[in-house]
């Protein structure tokens, strides 16, 4: 029934408030609070930290970690200090076009326009020289990373040695995303409950035309999906999945599996995580974090390490 | 599971036994069999098969029992990496207006849902719900063995990440093509 009373509340609320969100300076949404990135860049992309580097550093691993939507640089932030101290590998973490400036920046941006922050990226260092480069995403960024390989971008580059999707959407848990198109316009926004420390980090507010973005990219994933997506050479993928997840629905990891093979035709790596969490590599700012929850971000970042370092 | 799926059988059974019943025993029975396709609101389309019967003991032929089945095994997983699921109804449809040509028709479906996800690592998840949902829409009916039927519907029972399977998606579209196969012998 919860769906229908989702539809219900829809249709309640686009008749009832205004379509201008009311946005204040104390969110990510209000155009004075940016994304850290914006201002040092160089402490957050490994191309502006190390623009020429030496043999040694191009051959050393270098992850690209990539958020999700509505999110900031913050979702990765800590990965990286877990990994502090290390000097194996290079962390970068990429803001997405239209994240992390402003509400009216990201209502006018486009999935393309996320998508070309980590292309920006890749290029970037595979320009600078760096060999060995993996893609870390959370949740909508797994979705830009497929198509990004179902529309054969790596085919004449560099392919990435590894592919490591947290929590990846390609079906939305709340399903009234599916009628977004119809209903969206009458909508405007939808307004997250989230506490107020992390509406300086996540757009508070979701414009419409974002959520529109984002249906359209689920879409045509899934369709690659369903034709079949075969990764480049000598890439691999992991599927990090989150066994109840109140944001991108488990199933997305079955639709991955079942939609993507190496290149040798060998199934692609899936392991569900027992959590109720979306990300759940993500801790900081949550309420009623678990012991488990700690244990489960561990193994992942382990894990992924592990993966890159091979 | 299997009690569930058996329960829904032998409704079905009931009813179209129940149809063919009183087919013998009216003239005016009427009795659609054909095909449905079904396409939900951004997901996957499923077709398959549909029937359903009413007579002149059914309120002058308004109100009908039937049963469909569809499946995305005949619609978009055909060749396709798409997850192969089945849907089983049994529904009772009123027709509002049963001398027009165009006839309004509402519909109240109950069934079972089931979803084959392909490997044994994913058989924590959920795969498999209970049906219920209304459905709205228009019948053209000529004075002719043939009816198309076209309607909106809402799952009222979808998956939201914790639980049921998560391609159950609220809204469809149906189109049915039905034959009366009783037609002739009603002339």
């Amino acid at each position: 029934m919860k769906p229908f009373f989702g539809l219900f509340l829809l249709v309640v609320i686009s008749l009832s408030c205004s379509k201008e969100p009311a946005i204040t300076t104390e969110m990510v949404d209000g155009g004075t609070l940016f994304d850290p990135s914006v201002y040092n860049p160089e402490k957050y992309l490994v191309s502006r930290a190390i623009p020429t580097p030496t043999a040694e550093q191009a051959r050393k691993p270098v992850i690209i970690a990539c958020h999700g939507y509505s999110a900031t640089t913050f979702e990765w932030d800590e990965f990286r200090a877990w990994a502090n101290g290390r000097t194996d590998f290079y962390l970068s973490q990429v803001l997405l076009n239209g994240h992390g400036r402003s509400y009216e920046d990201f209502k006018k941006s486009t999935w393309q326009d996320w998508q070309a922050a980590i292309v920006a990226e890749y290029e970037a260092l595979t320009k600078a020289g760096y060999q060995n480069i993996s893609l870390l995403s959370s949740s909508t960024s797994g979705a830009l990373l497929l198509n990004l390989v179902a529309s054969g971008y790596f085919a004449n580059r560099m392919a990435p040695r590894n592919l490591l999707l947290v929590d990846p959407i390609i079906i939305p848990s709340d399903k009234s995303l599916s009628l977004v198109k119809a209903l969206g316009p009458m909508l405007g926004y939808v307004e997250v409950d989230q506490p107020a420390t992390e509406d300086k980090v996540y757009y508070h507010f979701r414009p419409q035309e974002t959520l529109q973005q984002l249906q359209s990219l689920l879409t045509i994933v899934r369709k690659d999906l369903e034709k079949g997506i075969t990764l480049p050479s000598n890439c691999n993928l992991k599927v990090y999945k989150s066994k109840k997840d109140p944001s991108a629905d488990p199933v997305s990891a079955v639709l991955i599996y079942k939609g993507t093979t190496l290149p040798n035709g060998q199934p692609i790596d899936v392991e569900l995580i027992d959590s109720e969490l979306h990300v759940y590599t993500r801790l900081n700012l949550r309420e009623d974090v678990t012991s488990k929850d700690r244990q489960n971000q561990t193994t992942t970042f382990t894990d992924i390490v592990s993966r890159v370092l091979r | 599971m299997n009690r569930i799926c058996f329960f829904v059988l032998v409704l079905i059974g009931v009813n179209i036994a129940f149809s063919f019943g009183q087919n013998h025993s009216t003239t005016n029975a009427i009795l659609d069999v054909g095909i449905r396709f079904q396409k939900s609101i951004s997901l996957y389309t499923e077709n398959g098969i549909t029937i359903q019967y009413t007579s002149q003991k059914l309120a002058s032929q308004r109100l009908y029992f039937g049963a469909s089945y569809v499946t995305s095994r005949l619609g978009t997983a055909i060749r396709s990496n798409a997850i192969k699921q089945d849907n089983f109804l049994i529904n009772a449809s009123w027709y509002f207006r049963p001398k027009w040509l165009i006839q309004p028709v509402v519909k109240a479906n109950v069934g079972y849902f089931k979803a084959d996800y392909g490997s044994d690592l994913f058989n924590e998840l959920p795969r498999t719900s209970l049906l219920a949902s209304p459905e709205f829409g228009l019948c053209y009916c000529p004075n002719f063995p043939l009816k198309i039927n076209a309607s909106v519907g809402y799952n009222l029972f979808t998956g939201n990440g914790i639980t049921g399977p998560g391609t159950l998606y609220p809204v469809f579209v149906q189109t049915s093509i039905t034959w009366n196969v009783l037609k002739k012998s009603a002339n």
